[in-house]
């Protein structure tokens, strides 16, 4: 119901008046999407100014999952921490623990195995693709369809359960330690993987068929929540988001690390900047994820998947940041050691945050079934931007 | 299928009404129970497998007691009274839809003479709950979504309204028996071209006033969350809900199946055929409308608010009218020879 | 499901599937105009879509009915936490290293007479409690992993949700219940090597641990895994004592090691850890230590050949003489079941195995048995009947199904059941029967002695 406070009773003669004066001027109303709603993946709250089904005014409230992980990690060492930090985008685990272990073998100079490298990479990319189809999955729901999420569900399936076999977890994998991996993949590993990422690319018709060549679906995203290059630029954007405004930059190649300089991979852009930009984007990373998995088990080579660490994984005095490409966006860790086991204070940047800040400018003058529709879109994990 | 009982006139209303009124529950259940199922293997899942035994049967059947047993909360703001008529405004009127729907040639509540103007108003009048629900409910959600379904009403009510006139026109009468009897050929078949237009035009407007995806943006459960029926609880969420919803789409299936697809006759005019008895064939057919209905319903997306008014008004309604320019043209011009009725 | 679904991705981006998406080539760009112009396809996008879901329509499910089907789950899953009660030493290692803090041990000191006339009295850690809050607990496996005596083990059994939190704290009987259901590692991708060596080409199961890397012993002591299973079985107070001996051990058995190669091919068959460390695999040593021998030593396993292995034991007085005083540690320490042991430590390890595969037990029986001690517990109906229903499913797959291919070359040790008689073990992988702790005498005495 309209508020009571700025309810303004308007009666016809008045609306009459209006009208012929050339104005026709409504109360507004605050629609107070979440912090419980079915669209924000979690507790996202977004206090919407609208008009009839125009949304004149967004403010996105964030906080409502802080849990102080960049507090809680000064008192954790680095092995408890990306226990933690795995938590923080729960649909990119491995890859957020990634960055962290990064930074620590390059403080502590460790060389990490090229098995492992690329057992790495497998991982993070297999990774990737979970939580690209998550997304694009979701954001059928949020139109309304919600068929594809249980196809990409199923799909999901079998890669997560080559995560399974090698990590023992689904969601929070802790699998990363400084100098390489926890232990070496249990046999069959490798074909239950090729088999996951093969099925998702032998079906990707199916995701295409139903969503992005679907008449509605297009009338849905074309040209809604459009985000111009500069205003990425501005605001930080990175990942599939800033790739969809047309930005080309993508850490794997831009900066690399791992092994990824070994694999031929493209990376996609698109010009718009719309939701249909970013969704194609997303889908054809999914592509370039699997090929890279797919040149990774063929080339990996044989080795221990840990290499040479001290017995006590303890960071000598310094800073270092590390950047990657999570699923979502750049993930960074700006690491300073004082010498201890533990962090003296570890600052992340996570993609999340920074795809999340741009949302009031995009969200202005849109309808309230875009917001919907803009909302998936800006991918974003709420344990990613609380943390 | 003479009932050979002699009763009263009010005597066999009241049996008639009796029927109905378990008949339509038991639509509600069965309904349910396949769009579960349907929706499942649809989706590549079994859908509920353990209540009832075999295959999930008794799943609606719970769900229906576990609503029914779950508290009625009602909204501390909200308009009390209105608040809790609003569910029997919108389940009592597809309960009356099933007076005028002919099952058999004498199978029927009542042939009314006006039956497709019967049909109309009273799916006209669950909207109305609707819209009352929606602001009684006191909760910006309910509000938006009931004044979507109120513009949805009006925008997709008037393509219903005009291809039922083709039918009306067709058949030269407004009696639902009259035009199941006027359908020798279907008339999705028959006019060539008109038939079909009008049917789908018609189907797309039964599912807009229905709010089944793609036209579902009033309910839209992941924008406005089931929109007037947010403070919605318990029986009176299953009622106005799930249960109306079920009711509606089976009613609409039996009457766009009688107006379009010949009710009770068969398919076509064909010796083997009529032998099989009208029932099955209204049933069949209403079941196959009810699986496509089902089946475009999960598969798309939903259209935009904005969306949806445009193609009501700029595509649905012009193309309305111009088949009942058609379909006078056909009446007037066509020869003889190719009237099939 | 469909063999269709792998082949290869090149293959796929050939195929002519509707396209768009799965070939991304150097036409990527003007393909994504296209996509975007062919707005107004007059429902063919719609009609495609209705396409795709109707084929699923008739398409096998892959659904999984879960309480009466169970996923096969990866024997690396993180269900559940086992304590090997006798290898725990009180170390308080995982309870320190918790990130959440949810293990809970207590423990007091025991002082035990002088091992010679005229020695040292010794002080042990005897366990007292030890539980593991699961209400807590956030499944990082961190305490599996520091644990340098192996007493604790994932299980891949994830059913013990109960209605109470309280109830999520298990105790150490309950997680000593646990270990019969804990497989043993599998087996090792192809290339897998152990860090620092050299260049085999193959290597046996479980071995990459990651403790290897922390553990001070060089790669250079990889041949003392063979001690490394005395070493876990060794009661705690000897376990204590421990790394200096096998430090020596691995001294003078380094040359050994070498010849004994061989034999210690088939060390598979001795009672090695889950976790053997790394740096400290001896039976890596022969090249193709792989799945035949695992077949072989598994049947050795079974048939009852303690002399095959005091065979080989006494083929290395090292290590006999070094194992010894453990053994009459053992019979002192009270913290260890009164299973019966053989003059050298290897025969315990044969008794404990995960719980026995071909249990042939009626399902219907397996269900009243568990209905019946669920109630007794206390248990809800509803509770009870549940679990009693996974318990017959369980059974019923464990008689119907082959045991499962886990190619493994290593028994798992497991909570020794006391006064039952291990059961031979069948040829390949034992599996976990049933996630309901037989009632049986199953938890050793613990600490209360």
């Amino acid at each position: 119901m309209v508020d009571q406070q700025d309810r303004t009773v308007k009666w016809p003669e008045d609306v009459a008046r209006e009208m012929s004066e050339g104005r026709f001027d409504t109360a507004e109303m605050v629609l107070n999407v979440g912090p419980q709603h079915p669209a924000t993946h979690g507790v996202f709250r977004l206090l919407a100014t609208i008009d009839g089904e125009v949304l004149i005014d967004a403010e996105p409230v964030i906080g409502y999952m802080h849990r102080g992980y960049e507090k809680l990690v000064e008192a954790r060492d680095y092995r408890q921490i990306t226990n933690l930090v795995s938590r923080m985008d729960w649909l990119s685990g491995i890859s957020n623990e990634l960055p962290m272990w990064m930074a620590l073998e390059k403080l502590m100079e460790i060389e990490v195995p090229l098995r492992a490298q690329y057992m790495r990479v497998i991982m993070v990319e297999m990774n990737r693709i979970l939580n690209h189809l998550m997304f694009f999955a979701s954001f059928g729901a949020e139109l309304g369809a919600i068929t594809p999420t249980f196809y990409a569900f199923r799909e999901r399936e079998d890669i997560q359960f080559a995560l399974e076999m090698a990590t023992g977890g689904r969601m929070h994998f802790g699998y990363m330690r400084a100098g390489g991996l926890k232990e070496d993949v249990p046999k069959g590993f490798f074909a239950q993987a090729l088999k996951g990422v093969r099925q998702v690319i032998a079906r990707l018709d199916q995701y295409e068929n139903l969503l992005i060549g679907n008449e509605i679906y297009k009338q849905r995203t074309l040209g809604v929540g459009v985000l111009s290059q500069d205003m990425a630029y501005s605001y930080g954007v990175t990942g599939p988001i800033a790739r969809g405004s047309g930005i080309d930059m993508d850490v794997r190649k831009d900066d690399p690390y791992l092994v990824y300089d070994h694999f031929d991979f493209l990376v996609h852009t698109a010009p718009n900047g719309d939701a249909f930009d970013r969704f194609w984007v997303l889908l054809h990373e999914v592509v370039e994820s699997a090929r890279i998995v797919e040149q990774a088990i063929e080339g990996i080579p044989s080795g221990p998947v840990l290499g040479k660490v001290p017995r006590v994984i303890q960071a000598p005095k310094g800073e270092v940041y590390v950047r990657t490409e999570n699923p979502l966006g750049e993930l960074g860790f700006y690491l300073i050691s004082d010498g201890d086991r533990r962090p003296y204070r570890m600052k992340i940047r996570t993609p999340s945050y920074n795809n999340v800040s741009v949302l009031p400018p995009v969200l202005k003058n849109t309808f309230v079934s875009d917001m919907i529709a803009i909302l998936g879109s800006f991918f974003f994990v709420l344990g990613d931007i609380d943390r | 299928m003479h009932i050979d009982i002699v009763l009263t006139a009010w005597q066999m209303l009241i049996v008639k009404l009796l029927v109905i009124l378990t008949l339509v529950p038991l639509v509600s259940l069965v309904g349910g129970y396949a769009l579960h199922k349907e929706l499942a293997h649809l989706q590549h899942r079994l859908g509920p497998m353990y209540p009832g035994g075999f295959h999930g049967v008794g799943q609606t059947l719970a769900d229906g007691i576990k609503f029914i047993l779950k508290e009625d909360i009602v909204p501390a703001n909200a308009d009390k009274t209105v608040f809790k008529l609003a569910p029997a405004l919108i389940y009592v009127p597809a309960i009356l839809l099933y007076l005028v729907i002919p099952i058999d040639k004498h199978l029927i509540v009542e042939d009314l003479d006006v039956g497709i103007f019967y049909i109309l108003a009273i799916g006209a009048v669950a909207i109305l709950g609707t819209l009352m629900a929606g602001w009684s409910s006191a909760n910006k959600y309910a509000l938006l979504g009931a004044l979507r379904a109120a513009a949805q009403l009006i925008a997709y009510e008037l393509p219903i309204v005009l291809t039922a006139a083709v039918v009306a026109m067709l058949a030269g009468t407004m009696s639902v028996v009259g035009i199941v009897e006027a359908q020798n050929w279907p008339f999705v078949l028959w006019p060539p071209g008109i038939g079909l237009v009008a049917f789908l035009v018609f189907v797309t407007g039964a599912m807009a006033e229905m709010t089944m995806p793609p036209f579902d943006m009033p309910v839209a459960e992941s924008e406005i969350i089931t929109g007037a029926f947010t403070e919605y609880t318990g029986m009176r969420f299953i009622f106005s809900f799930f249960g109306a919803e079920m009711a509606h789409l089976v009613a609409y299936g039996a009457i766009a199946a009688t107006l379009f697809l010949g009710g009770y006759k068969p398919i076509v005019p064909w010796g083997p055929l009529e032998h099989i008895p009208g029932v099955i064939w209204f049933v069949v057919k209403v079941v196959l409308m009810f699986f496509v209905m089902i089946w475009a319903r999960f598969t798309w997306p939903r259209l935009r608010e904005d969306q949806l008014q445009k193609f009501a008004w700029k595509f649905l309604i012009p193309v309305s009218l111009l088949l009942i320019l058609a379909t006078a043209a056909w009446i007037l011009y066509a020869p003889e020879s190719l009237w099939t009725r | 499901m469909d063999s269709i679904d792998e082949r290869p991705i090149s293959e796929s981006q050939a195929s002519p599937s509707n396209g768009d998406v799965a070939a991304a080539g150097p036409d990527y760009a003007s393909r994504h105009q296209l996509a975007r112009e062919r707005r107004h396809t007059f429902g063919i996008g719609l009609l495609k879509g209705m396409a795709v879901t109707i084929k699923h329509l008739f398409k096998h499910n892959t659904v999984i009915q879960y309480p009466d089907e169970v996923q096969d789950l990866s024997p690396r899953t993180r269900g559940v936490i086992a304590l090997k009660e006798e290898n725990c030493t009180v170390c308080m290692l995982c309870a320190r290293e918790c990130p959440d803090w949810c293990i809970y041990i207590d423990s007091h000191k025991e002082t035990l007479p002088p091992k010679r006339a005229g020695g040292r009295q010794r002080k042990r850690n005897v366990l007292d409690r030890f539980a593991i809050d699961y209400a807590l607990c956030m499944y990082c496996g961190i305490c599996v992993e520091v644990c340098p005596y192996d007493a604790l083990f994932w299980s891949r059994e994830f059913e013990y949700a109960e209605f109470d939190i309280r109830e999520l704290t298990h105790e150490k009987e309950r997680l000593s219940d646990w270990m019969q259901t804990v497989l043993p590692p599998p087996a090792l991708e192809e290339g897998a090597l152990l860090p620092g060596q050299p260049d085999a080409p193959a290597v046996a199961a479980g071995a990459a641990g990651p403790g290897s890397a922390q553990r001070p012993s060089p790669p250079s002591a990889g041949t003392a895994a063979a001690e490394r299973p005395e070493q876990a079985m060794r009661p705690p107070a000897a376990a204590a004592t421990a790394a200096p001996t096998a430090d020596a051990a691995t001294q003078s058995q380094q040359q050994a090691g070498e010849t004994q190669a061989a034999a210690s091919s088939a060390a598979p068959a001795t009672p090695t850890e889950e976790k053997a460390p790394a740096g400290a695999t001896a039976e890596t040593k022969g090249p193709d230590t792989k799945e035949p021998e695992a077949i072989a030593s598994s049947t050795e396993a079974a048939s009852p050949s303690p002399t095959d292995e005091r065979a080989r034991e006494t083929s290395t007085a090292e290590r006999s003489t070094s194992t010894e005083p453990a053994t009459s540690g053992d019979s002192e320490a009270p913290a260890v079941p009164e299973v019966a042991r053989g003059p050298n430590v290897e025969v315990p390890s044969e008794a404990p195995r995960p719980v026995a595969l071909e249990r042939t037990e009626d399902p219907e029986a397996v269900y009243q048995d568990v209905l019946k001690d669920q109630l007794d517990k206390g248990s809800s109906p509803q509770v009870a009947e549940a679990r009693a229903k996974v318990a017959r499913v369980k059974a019923e797959r464990g008689i119907k199904r082959a045991p499962t291919p886990v190619e493994t070359d290593k028994m798992v040790p497991s909570a020794p059941t006391k006064g039952q008689p291990p059961e031979p073990e069948p040829s390949g992988a034992p599996e976990a029967q049933d996630i309901e702790p037989d009632p049986g005498p199953v938890a050793p005495e613990g600490g209360d002695a």
